[in-house]
């Protein structure tokens, strides 16, 4: 049994975010893969130690300050899970958050959580648009398309990040990195959502969220030729 | 005689033949081109309403809303100005006037009737001060273009504050719509629905305001209408469900008609208006509060409103080879939501088309097809054979559908509308239900028109009195 933990879903849910929860779980699901979910919103407990996939999003200004007092007071044992390989999807604010930093117009430093070697600060303008980005998946040179909005700047250390920019803004749209890996921990600004059409790096998550448990991680072959299509729709339009 | 403001009108005049004459719509060309020339000709054509200037704005059913005032204060004989679909933009709005102008930029009318998008509420509200702004609803709505929900709903409060005077009419089940009347300081006449009102089959998933927007403190509900409409309390402050003084229950669908009965004051009427779907009770209970407040007696109204038309995309209903085909404009997780509901609601077998393009008037940002609860559709899964997506991003459209559960082979992707809509009407379904965003509806009613009879004439601009 996989446990999948949704971070507040009442106050994350702007972009589709749900998307993400519900394609971890139906790719799951059509292998055979028991799955469970639980909600967890602001003030409920949570042991990180016992999850298996986390998903982390982002809300506007008023939700994510709810959300980043409350993630703080986890902050350890978050950061302790992640340490020992918890599987965590952050995107937009969740990923930010995950970061040192963010640097306001003012010029004023809001802590993150400083789990991740990465900070933002507060951009002229919005990056707006539908990306393409390329990744590694596994050894093999994968496309992943969504959409960005997002007016934080995002610079990484000493990481990886998810993918290289081909077409679109990507984590500063300076630099052409798009998002950041750490163990097992992806970050991106693509919502779109990123996970349902994006099937190889989601099949990756459930992967290694067998891995972690020790479990059988060699997945059955599914049908993706409408993800693919989904895709390529967006790849087709933007790089030519 | 305003020199400028003939010129400019004629001027617009002109560019609309041309632009007709090349097939396009006309519907914002003329605004832009008589601006350009007078930049006072909104205000100018405006000021010549003898009576009231009614304004439309908010989320969800500005145009059924605007049509169905329309169709009330028509039936009284009154001489109306009233935008044309979705050209709710500032250039749309001065499109409007000009149509309805004379070659001397003089108007004959009595009232005039407008939507006005959110966005440009405001930039309207400097050239025109409205005697009435009817407030519906906000949700989430193309984020990408207005950003979000939260500042939309600041926009149209500062912009209502800024005016010296004005009456509201307020949807006193939307926390983010009732709050206007303590935020503006204006005087208000608040509509809503009894509790408990809705079918069961309501979603739980899209809701837009849990936190109190006087004092920011989580809201409590009694019960929900829709999304974030219903009973609610805040435990902060003194905000709550103002009491509504027009106030709807009893809705039920007997065949295409929608009845409501709706009580006020001391009295009670019944209301009946052909369209399909609970939350056009709240578009009429709008109508019926203008049409109260400008004085039609309800036995009137409720004609007036019996001779209401969809409009484009608003439930509009085509038969095609004697099968009902349902055109549905959708937009946002809320409506799109209230859609599939109100399709649930239709007994027997369906066939389902979904169009959905991203173009800038769309939404370039279709992630919120994510939040729509297309798993409702998976139990009634017997019911719909075939789903045909179709427009830009069927594709997303299509995987969209995979992951809410419904069997690969009930779904089909043809890009195409017009081979789409052809298969959708001769799909399996004694009934065809139609999707459609924005940019997809117009070519969608023609493809229908060319393949399929239409109900009822078209209510568009309400042609009778114009
Ligand atoms: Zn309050």
């Amino acid at each position: 049994m996989l446990k999948v933990c949704h971070l507040y879903p009442d106050l994350l849910n702007l972009y589709g975010d749900r998307g993400n929860i519900i394609a971890f779980v139906q790719r799951c699901h059509w292998r055979g893969i028991p799955v469970e979910v639980v909600e967890v919103n602001v003030g409920e407990s949570v042991d990180f130690e016992e999850i298996d996939f986390l998903f982390l999003g982002g809300g506007s200004d008023r939700e994510q300050n709810l959300m980043a007092a409350d993630l703080l007071l986890r902050k350890e044992s978050l950061r302790q899970a992640i340490e020992k390989g918890l599987v965590v999807l952050a995107i937009c604010g969740g990923y930010q958050m995950l970061g040192q930093y963010y640097l306001t117009h003012e010029g004023q430093k809001i802590p993150g959580l400083g789990i991740l070697d990465l900070y933002t600060r507060a951009g002229e303008k919005r990056l707006i648009g539908n990306i393409v980005i390329e990744s590694s998946i596994n050894g093999v040179p994968v496309k992943i398309a969504g959409f960005e909005n997002h007016s934080g700047q995002t610079f990484i250390g000493d990481m990886e990040p998810l993918g290289k920019v081909v077409s679109g803004f990507g984590n500063n749209g300076q630099d052409h990195l798009e998002g950041a890996r750490y163990k097992n921990v992806f970050c991106s600004y693509l919502h779109g959502p990123l996970l349902p059409k994006n099937s190889s790096l989601t099949d990756l998550l459930i992967q290694l969220a067998l891995q972690r448990r020790g479990l059988e991680s060699t997945l059955s072959q599914l049908n993706n030729d409408l993800e693919e299509a989904a895709v390529g729709v967006i790849v087709e339009r933007l790089v030519k | 005689m305003n020199i400028k403001l003939m010129i400019a009108v004629i001027a617009a005049k002109l560019a609309a033949s041309l632009s007709r004459m090349f097939g396009g719509k006309g519907s914002s060309l003329p605004g832009v081109v008589a601006r350009r020339i007078y930049q006072g000709t909104l205000r100018d054509l405006a000021k010549q309403a003898r009576k009231d200037i009614i304004m439309v704005t908010g989320t969800n059913g500005k145009t059924t809303t605007n049509n169905m005032i329309a169709s009330v204060i028509a039936s009284t004989g009154c001489k109306i100005v009233i935008n044309q679909e979705g050209a709710n933009l500032i250039t749309g709005v001065t499109t409007a006037f000009i149509r309805y102008a004379n070659w001397l930029g003089r108007i004959d009318c009595d009232y005039a009737l407008l939507e006005v998008d959110e966005a440009s509420f405001p930039k309207v509200l400097r050239e025109i001060s409205p005697q009435m702004v009817v407030v519906n609803n906000f949700f989430r709505d193309q984020l990408d273009r207005y950003g979000e929900l939260d500042k939309t709903v600041t926009l149209v409060r500062e912009a209502l504050k800024d005016l010296p005077q004005v009456h509201l009419i307020l949807n006193s089940d939307d926390p983010l719509v009732a709050q206007m009347q303590q935020a503006t300081g204006h005087s208000a006449t608040f509509f809503g629905l009894a509790p408990n009102q809705r079918p069961a089959t309501g979603s739980q998933q899209t809701r837009e305001a849990r936190f109190c927007p006087m004092c920011g403190e989580e809201l409590q509900y009694e019960n929900y209408q829709y999304s974030q409409l219903g009973s609610f309390v805040c435990p902060g402050c003194s905000f709550k469900r103002p009491e509504p003084e027009i106030e709807g229950f009893a809705i039920e669908t007997v065949g295409s008609v929608l009845n409501a009965s709706v009580k006020y004051h001391q009295a009670m009427t019944t209301l009946s208006i052909h369209t399909h779907g609970f939350y056009n009770v709240y578009n009429a209970l709008a109508a019926f509060t203008v049409g109260s407040l400008i004085g039609i007696k309800p036995e009137q109204i409720a004609k007036g409103l019996l001779t209401y038309r969809p409009a484009i995309g608003r439930m509009e209903t085509f038969f095609y080879q004697g099968k009902p085909a349902i055109l549905n404009l959708v937009k946002n997780p809320t409506g799109y939501n209230e859609g599939v509901n109100s399709l649930l609601s239709i007994a027997g077998t369906k066939t389902v088309f979904m169009a959905i393009n991203d173009n800038d008037a769309d939404g370039k940002d279709i992630s919120w097809l994510w939040d729509v609860d297309f798993e409702h559709m998976v139990k009634a899964n017997h019911e719909i054979e075939l789903f045909v997506c179709s427009g830009l991003r069927a594709e997303e459209m299509a995987l969209r559908l995979k992951y809410a559960g419904i069997p690969l082979e009930q779904i089909t992707v043809i890009k195409e509308m017009e081979p789409a809509i052809k298969k959708a009407l001769e799909g399996p379904g004694k009934l065809t239900y139609l999707f459609s965003t924005y940019t997809a509806l117009w070519s969608a009613q023609k493809i229908l028109l060319a393949l399929a009879e239409k109900e009822v004439p078209h209510a568009e601009g309400v042609s009778s009195i114009s």
